[in-house]
């Protein structure tokens, strides 16, 4: 029987180190938390697929991680690319991580020009009485943005706080947009994996 | 910085950052430094398009050229072989999930001033202009032999041995005159030049059914072309290091490799600080004092806002000079690519033209394959020097790889990488065991 193939979703997280994107990645791949910064665990795996149902469709989240590059150098450019969504993450407790923002914000509409950008505040349940980073810092940032911020979200991924209900707001936003591009172009812009030869289904025309 | 190291990698462009890949990926920890602020060393891909002018020192380009942002121009022209080594290496390290490629639509050999697409089957072979009647039946007949050719079949090799004849030998066996025997060489086994004549057949066989599996897959050429310009594979690799525990550093000058008892290397210095490592691998500029020139290459990056002529339009291409019909000892290679592959913006060209060079006026030397390539609108022209290593590193650990060649896909590349690796940790890189630990994105 032919399956119908759902399209994955390229959703990358970006922010500075140790804001909690490896966590998140964490809780969506296998909904664990570590406080150690314990690489071993995540080590060779860089992203993960997850199907959301929205409506009456399915939607393949594949959520990327950025592999630790940005704690002393720059994240590479390609990282961005073909990605639809970009979460850029930033801690609460940490307003340098907060006023970092923009620059990430730079980095996506750059590299990934066409990605839906949003925003998360990580480690709410530090927060405490006197937050490092208001709602209303926040609020002034997206309005400074000029809509560019199509969702803000606080999460928690010690207390599991907040993620499953970012993800699913996320398809929803992306299954949206993806109903009015699909009735727009066509597929033509875009190339293709190379598989191994066994996996290579017979749309490759053999001359021979 | 101040930590201990397997293995300190100097420079990303490809080898580096393909030998940084490996070498994470069994298990060495890895330091990864360069010392620009990029990723790619030469093999990076140049956006946004002022930049290039302005490192060729040419004033801005005006507004006919598009956004800026929507170039990415590499320096060295290659493409990839649909079923070369490189390939090989992406599926096996499973780099490939982080890059699209689109075919190179056509491939072009020059004969007498004009140039003809380059026959690659029976079928394409008959219709070919290349050949009068009787040599295109000649020239089946040798295709036809060397893709029933099987290595471990002695009955389909014909009462020929390909191990100790030459190609030359093979050539006459089937009566192919000079003209047939150039394009095949070196539009369809891809040499450089024609040593390859004297030795044996079996390495030309090879290549050439090289050359018609690669096509087999992907079908229009054997050549593959990586989405948003070849910058993009060297930053795949590094990214497979990094996940891999490798640590990254950019924008760090290095001062020293510095060297104990034996001349051994014990670690490298960036100023004040040192890390300490058991090897090193680098590209030949981080190391001037152990390599040496062994010739130059030239290479002519042209932009275009329109195909070149008589390729039917092609969005991609390679065209082949090869050496005899400009009285060379080196072909000429001319590779197109446009915004098809997003590395120009809408309607441009990036044409690349490279050769060994081997007079004192390189641009002279390209000027015919220039001629084929229609109006120019900008031009840019490099002559860099192609440095090997005077040893093979096993004395101080300090592995170096060659500068890139003049060739057009990465074969050569892949190679010099995987010998490095051997000679690194005593292990051959094993293809054989293809697999996809990484990712569950098999469909
Ligand atoms: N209290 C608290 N700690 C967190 C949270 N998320 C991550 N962390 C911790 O923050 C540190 C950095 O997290 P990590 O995911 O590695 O950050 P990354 O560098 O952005 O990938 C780790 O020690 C995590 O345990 C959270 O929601 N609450
Ligand atoms: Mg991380």
């Amino acid at each position: 029987m032919a399956t119908i193939k759902i399209p994955e979703q390229k959703v990358i997280l970006c922010g500075e180190y140790g804001v909690g994107k490896s966590s998140l990645f964490r809780r969506f791949t296998n909904n664990t938390f570590v406080t150690a910064t314990d690489r071993q665990s995540t080590l060779g795996l860089d992203h993960f697929d997850k199907t959301y149902n929205v409506g009456d469709k399915s939607l393949k989240l594949q959520l990327w991680d950025t592999g630790g590059m940005e704690r002393i150098a720059s994240i590479t450019s390609s990282y961005y690319k073909f990605a639809e969504a970009a979460i850029i993450v930033f801690s609460l407790d940490n307003s340098a991580s907060f006023h970092s923002l923009s620059q990430h914000l730079l980095d996506v509409v750059t590299y990934a020009e066409s990605a839906k950008i949003f925003l998360c505040g990580n480690k709410s349940d530090l927060e405490g009485e006197k937050p490092q980073v208001t709602d209303a810092d926040i609020e002034t940032f997206c309005e400074q943005c000029h809509n560019l911020i199509s969702g803000v979200y606080k999460t928690s991924c010690k207390l599991a706080d907040g993620i499953e209900e970012m993800f699913t707001d996320i398809a929803c936003h992306l299954a949206e947009s993806n109903r009015s591009r699909l009735e727009l172009q066509t597929m033509k812009h875009h190339g293709f994996k190379v598989l191994p030869a066994d996996e290579q289904t017979a749309e490759g025309s053999c001359l021979c | 910085m101040d930590e201990e190291y397997d293995a300190i990698v100097l420079g990303t462009g490809l080898k580096e950052c393909i030998l940084s890949g490996m070498l994470s990926v069994s298990g060495k920890k890895v330091l990864h430094v360069d010392r620009n602020k990029y990723y790619g060393g030469e093999s990076a891909s140049i956006c946004p398009l002022d930049e290039l002018f302005s490192k060729f020192g040419a004033p801005p380009p005006d507004e006919s050229y598009g956004r800026g942002r929507d170039w990415n121009v590499d320096l060295i022209p290659k493409f990839l072989m649909a079923n070369g080594q490189l390939v090989k290496l992406l599926i096996h390290t499973g780099v490939t999930r982080y890059l699209e490629f689109k075919s190179v639509e056509g491939s072009y050999v020059y004969k007498g001033g004009k140039i003809s697409k380059v026959p690659v089957d029976q079928k394409e072979a008959l219709a070919s202009d290349l050949m009068g009647m009787f040599e295109k039946r000649r020239f089946r007949n040798f295709l036809v032999y060397v893709q029933d050719y099987a290595e471990q079949d002695p009955r389909s090799w014909k009462e020929f041995d390909a191990q100790n004849q030459t190609m030359q030998e093979l050539y006459e066996k089937f009566g192919l005159d000079k003209n047939t025997q150039d394009f095949t060489g070196h539009a369809l086994a891809l040499y450089r030049d024609d040593d390859y004549l004297q030795t044996a057949a079996i390495t030309t066989i090879r290549r050439i059914k090289l050359y018609s599996d690669s096509l087999a897959r992907y079908g229009k050429s054997p050549y593959l072309y990586p989405m948003y310009g070849l910058g993009e594979l060297p930053q795949g690799f590094a990214r497979l290091s990094a996940i891999y525990g490798g640590t990254y550093m950019l924008d760090k000058p290095i001062d020293e490799i510095v060297l104990g008892e034996g001349g051994r290397v014990v670690g490298v210095r960036s100023g004040n600080e040192v890390a300490k490592c058991k090897q090193v691998y680098c590209d030949p500029s981080y190391v001037p004092e152990k390599v040496h020139k062994k010739g130059r290459v030239v290479r002519c990056i042209c932009l275009l806002d329109h195909p070149i002529p008589n390729t039917r339009d092609a969005l991609s291409t390679q065209i082949i000079i090869p050496q005899k019909q400009l009285c060379r000892n080196s072909d000429i290679y001319i590779s197109v690519v446009s915004f098809t592959h997003q590395v120009a913006a809408k309607g441009w060209f990036v044409a690349m033209v490279s050769t060994a060079v081997e007079t004192d006026e390189p641009e002279m030397e390209i000027r015919p394959a220039l001629d084929l390539l229609g109006p120019i609108k900008q031009k840019f022209v490099s002559v860099s020097d192609y440095f090997v290593p005077t040893d093979n590193g096993l004395e101080s650990q300090i592995f170096i790889s060659e500068s890139f060649d003049a060739t057009t896909h990465f074969e050569t590349t892949c190679l010099d990488v995987l010998d490095i690796f051997k000679r690194g940790t005593g292990e051959e890189f094993d293809f054989s065991k293809i697999k996809h630990e990484l990712g569950e994105e098999e469909q």
